[in-house]
């Protein structure tokens, strides 16, 4: 079997969402002696970006997600040993995500959460209507390298710019890129507050988080 | 020199584009609905009307004479006295004074009353006082008028409702227990709206209005189809409509079913016949607006849709064209050119019985 | 407000300026698609399927039916009683009616 054919079996492990077909992919592919990282990068995480590109066209859902997802941190594991250490459960990058305060909406915030820890990043989820200052808190406590502002209402939307102005004020700004979503949310209104980026859905999030974190 | 138009860009901002970028936009919009619906390309033709709506030169445009349609109307009266958030002008009035403006100084061909926080559960407590102001606004009114708001499943989840927010489960790789919460939630929603509604039924509404059914996912949408299929057994009269949150139905549970079929990844044409079943007499297709795509983009992708499903649909297709759905640029001033120049193609294109 | 107003005056029917309350009773009531209520209303009424979104035609025959017109005639029918006269021109059963007849003796 060439490389590629063991590539595309281990994608479509992935995207089976069985961890036992990750599982035996991934022991296939280390009996061939493939290097474990280019069986992450090339099959596995290629499986997962495939699964992204499924869920927004709706052939998968979100449990399909979380079990890919889960699959593929199986097959992860399996590869550990062969990888210097901290190598394999390396994460792509720490994400600070929530809806800002005032804003009770949950859903689509949640979505992204969920696909950005799916793609292979460190993600605390705080919540929905939380308090502008616990970002900078959360930031702070895990260190993060980018937080996520979600904000549904017109009326909330303002809560994304104070969240760059106190980024600024504790001198955070430069250590950390932000991302804005929501329905109000545009390019343009991330460009006038200053934001890193915009993203119009939760795989366009993924999309962005990689360009501004890997 | 190439003539270029004046059209706008999905948030709304004005940019001049030439008869060529309009249909290489439009071709664009619709190859992408075509691709994700598997729904079959608008024809030459289309393409060149739309082309025509677009680069109309009156600010302001209108369907052809005889092909007018009927308007329906959400989120009742907020749009009067409510605020910002919900694109109200705050205009202190009552809600009687805000239905029979739309009757009398607007136009409208129908009207909905719905209180201002807008979703089914928070009905319940004040119940007594909507049947009250139903009843006022019936003595007064012609037009039909219905009775709407939001499913709104989230309000069944913690903090605000007794099941456990299935995306924190999800997110916990607990998927049976998030699945389960889903249903609790949708059992609940159901029982709730089809209560709210036996009360407003005998307060003299016309009917209901589900608005953006399917906004919390499958869930969402399988709690509205049971309560149309309850409300519809019960009140074989009754005035229907159910409108979606987007053309995609987001699968957060992935299994739930109705009549046979999966709920989740169904696009506006599978939604109609779905919606039909269940009971409902008008269907409202949602296509959501792309903010960094232009007008063109989003108007061929739109109609693409809309079209499908008008197609698809047993019952009338009341397309849905508020902010930043259906081909209308998100901004909460809606500028007119936009809004006009989508009206038009959705009615002159896509074929819809209303708006 | 600009949204709705735009959509009316590009595409509606003008509610009862002139029959797209009628056109709409049918499209919920019956499930009629948009040529089938237009026909059905437009047959009801005696004109033309044009004539329905024409506020000309239609101010004389809503004064005639009774079934209320924008401005406010006085002593013309209005609220219930424009839409009891509606329920027997259309042939349908309208819920605020029946509500209404069931609390008189």
């Amino acid at each position: 079997m060439s490389k590629e054919e063991t590539f595309k079996e281990l994608a479509d492990a992935v995207i089976s969402c069985k961890k036992e077909a990750v599982d035996a992919a991934v022991e296939k592919a280390r009996s061939e002696g493939i290097e474990p990282a280019e069986i992450i990068e090339k099959g596995l995480a290629a499986g997962m970006n495939e699964v992204g590109i499924l869920f927004e066209r709706g052939k998968l859902f979100l449990p399909h997600v979380m079990l890919a997802a889960g699959a593929m941190e199986s097959g992860v594991s399996i590869l550990e040993a062969d990888m210097p250490t901290d190598a394999a459960s390396k994460k792509l990058g720490v994400i600070v995500n929530g809806t800002v305060e005032g804003d009770v909406h949950d859903i689509g915030k949640s979505i992204v959460s969920t696909m950005l820890q799916s793609a292979g990043f460190e993600v605390h989820d705080i919540g929905r209507d939380v308090p502008l200052q616990d970002f900078i808190d959360k930031i702070k406590e895990t260190n993060a390298d980018m937080v996520g502002l979600s904000a549904l209402m017109t009326t909330t939307l303002p809560g994304q710019k104070e969240v760059i102005e106190m980024l600024k004020e504790q001198g955070l700004r430069d250590k950390v890129k932000v991302m804005v979503g929501g329905a109000p949310a545009t390019e343009n209104w991330a460009n006038k507050i200053g934001a890193d980026c915009y993203a119009e859905n939760a795989s366009e999030a993924v999309t962005k988080a990689k360009e501004l974190l890997v | 020199m190439t003539t270029e138009y004046t059209t706008r860009m999905g948030d709304g901002q004005r940019i001049l584009m030439t008869r060529e970028q309009i249909l290489a936009d439009l071709k664009e919009g619709m190859a992408d609905a075509a691709d994700l619906g598997e729904i079959p390309d608008l024809s030459e033709d289309e393409l060149d009307k739309l082309v025509d709506i677009i680069a109309m030169p009156a600010r302001m445009v209108g369907v052809e004479p005889g092909k007018e349609v009927p308007v329906t109307h959400d989120i009742g009266t907020i749009r009067i006295d409510g605020d910002q958030g919900n694109s109200g002008v705050g205009i202190p009035s009552s809600r009687l004074v805000g239905v029979m403006m739309h009757e009398r100084a607007f136009g409208a061909d129908t009207m909905e009353l719905g209180h201002i926080d807008y979703s089914y559960k928070p009905v319940k407590p004040v119940i007594s006082n909507e049947q009250q102001t139903m009843e006022v606004c019936q003595q007064n009114t012609i037009i039909p008028l219905l009775y709407g708001a939001m499913p709104n499943l989230g309000l069944y989840y913690t903090p605000d409702g007794p099941f456990q927010n299935p995306g924190d489960l999800m997110k916990a790789f607990k998927i049976d227990e998030a699945r389960a919460s889903i249903e609790g939630a949708a059992k609940h929603a159901t029982r709730d709206i089809t209560w709210i509604m036996k009360k407003m039924m005998s307060s003299g509404t016309d009917g209901i209005n589900f608005d953006t059914v399917g906004a919390a996912g499958d869930g969402d949408m399988y709690a509205s189809l049971h309560a149309i299929e309850a409300l519809r057994k019960e009140f074989p009269h009754i005035y229907i409509e159910a409108g979606m949150a987007g053309e995609l139905t987001l699968g957060l549970h992935g299994d739930l079913q109705y009549d046979g079929k999966v709920l989740a990844g169904m696009w506006p044409h599978q939604q109609a016949p779905v919606v039909a079943k269940a009971g409902a007499n008008i269907f409202g297709p949602v296509v959501n607006t792309n903010t960094s795509r232009s007008a063109a983009w989003n108007l061929g992708r739109a109609v693409t849709f809309v079209k499908a499903a008008v197609k698809a649909s047993s019952i009338p297709c009341h397309v849905n064209m508020g902010m930043g759905v259906g081909g209308i640029p998100m901004f909460e001033t809606p500028t007119i050119d936009a809004v006009s120049r989508a009206s038009k193609a959705m009615v002159e294109v896509a074929g819809v019985d209303g708006i | 407000m600009g949204m709705p107003i735009t959509h009316i005056m590009t595409s509606g029917m003008s509610g009862i300026r002139a029959a797209g309350d009628l056109v709409a009773r049918m499209e919920f009531s019956k499930s009629m698609r948009i040529g089938e209520a237009k026909e059905y209303v437009a047959k009801k009424l005696d004109v033309s399927t044009l004539d329905l979104s024409d506020e000309y035609v239609m101010r004389e025959v809503r004064e005639d039916h009774g079934i209320g017109v924008i401005t406010s005639v006085a002593g013309a029918p209005k609220g219930i009683a424009a839409k009891m006269n509606i329920e027997k021109l259309l042939d349908i059963k309208i819920n605020s009616c029946e509500m209404f007849r069931n609390q008189i003796a």
